[in-house]
């Protein structure tokens, strides 16, 4: 298995932190808050 | 002026100061309008009551001085009511009027605006869509405080609507 070849570590772990850093910032930026808008616009018009 | 008496006595002064929607002044005025015309109304009554003859031959059988008594009859008789001008008053009266007919369409205006408003909200009731046809953006175009809400509950790192789940449902 290539991921258990020590050569290969480094490279892993630089995509990995990478990728990771992309979908925290993703969630923080776009996702997360259209499903916090979605959800105030339904109490809203819920409320209203 | 029969008539004009006639008119007024047919005014619903309760129905015509709580009913009709009038501002505190217009309703002020009218009442002191009322009061000033039951005084008045008042007062005329009070003179006609009056006697306005006077038997002169009863003083000149009373008196010994015939005189004074042909003097008063004389003086009586050829007593003339002092004219007054009235322009001043019908000024003043015609100023009222003015004023009142400027209240009366600044309320004509009002009432009018709030019709319009009443129109409009009928027809945005006629013309609602379900639920389910609106999209987000349609209530946050509606509702622009609702963004400045995300932006606040993002910053203090609230990902959660207090109440939501218990509300609707989970995972809904």
């Amino acid at each position: 298995m290539p991921q258990l070849v020590p050569f290969y570590f480094v490279n892993q772990l630089s995509f990995g932190l990478i990728l990771l850093s992309v979908l925290i910032y993703l969630a923080s930026k776009r996702l997360l808050p259209q499903l916090l808008q979605r959800f105030i616009s339904r109490i809203f018009i819920t409320l209203a | 002026m029969a008539s004009s008496i006639r008119a007024a006595a047919k005014v619903d002064w309760s129905k015509l100061t709580v009913s009709l929607g009038l501002k505190k002044e217009t309703v002020a005025a009218l009442q002191a309008f009322r009061k000033r015309n039951d005084e008045a109304r008042r007062v005329v009554l009070a003179l006609k009551e009056q006697k306005t003859d006077i038997d002169f031959e009863h003083y000149r059988s009373l008196l010994k001085n015939k005189g004074i008594v042909n003097e008063a009859e004389k003086a009586l008789s050829s007593f003339k009511p002092v004219k007054t001008d009235l322009n001043a008053q019908m000024k003043i009266v015609e100023i009222i009027e003015s004023k009142a007919v400027e209240n009366a369409k600044k309320t004509v205006a009002r009432v009018d605006d709030e019709l319009k408003d009443l129109h409009s909200t009928l027809t945005n009731i006629e013309q609602t869509r379900p639920f389910e046809d609106i999209t987000v953006e349609e209530i946050v175009k509606a509702k622009p405080e609702i963004n400045d809400i995300v932006e606040k509950m993002v910053k203090r790192g609230q990902w959660g609507v207090p109440g939501y789940e218990e509300k609707f449902g989970y995972g809904s």
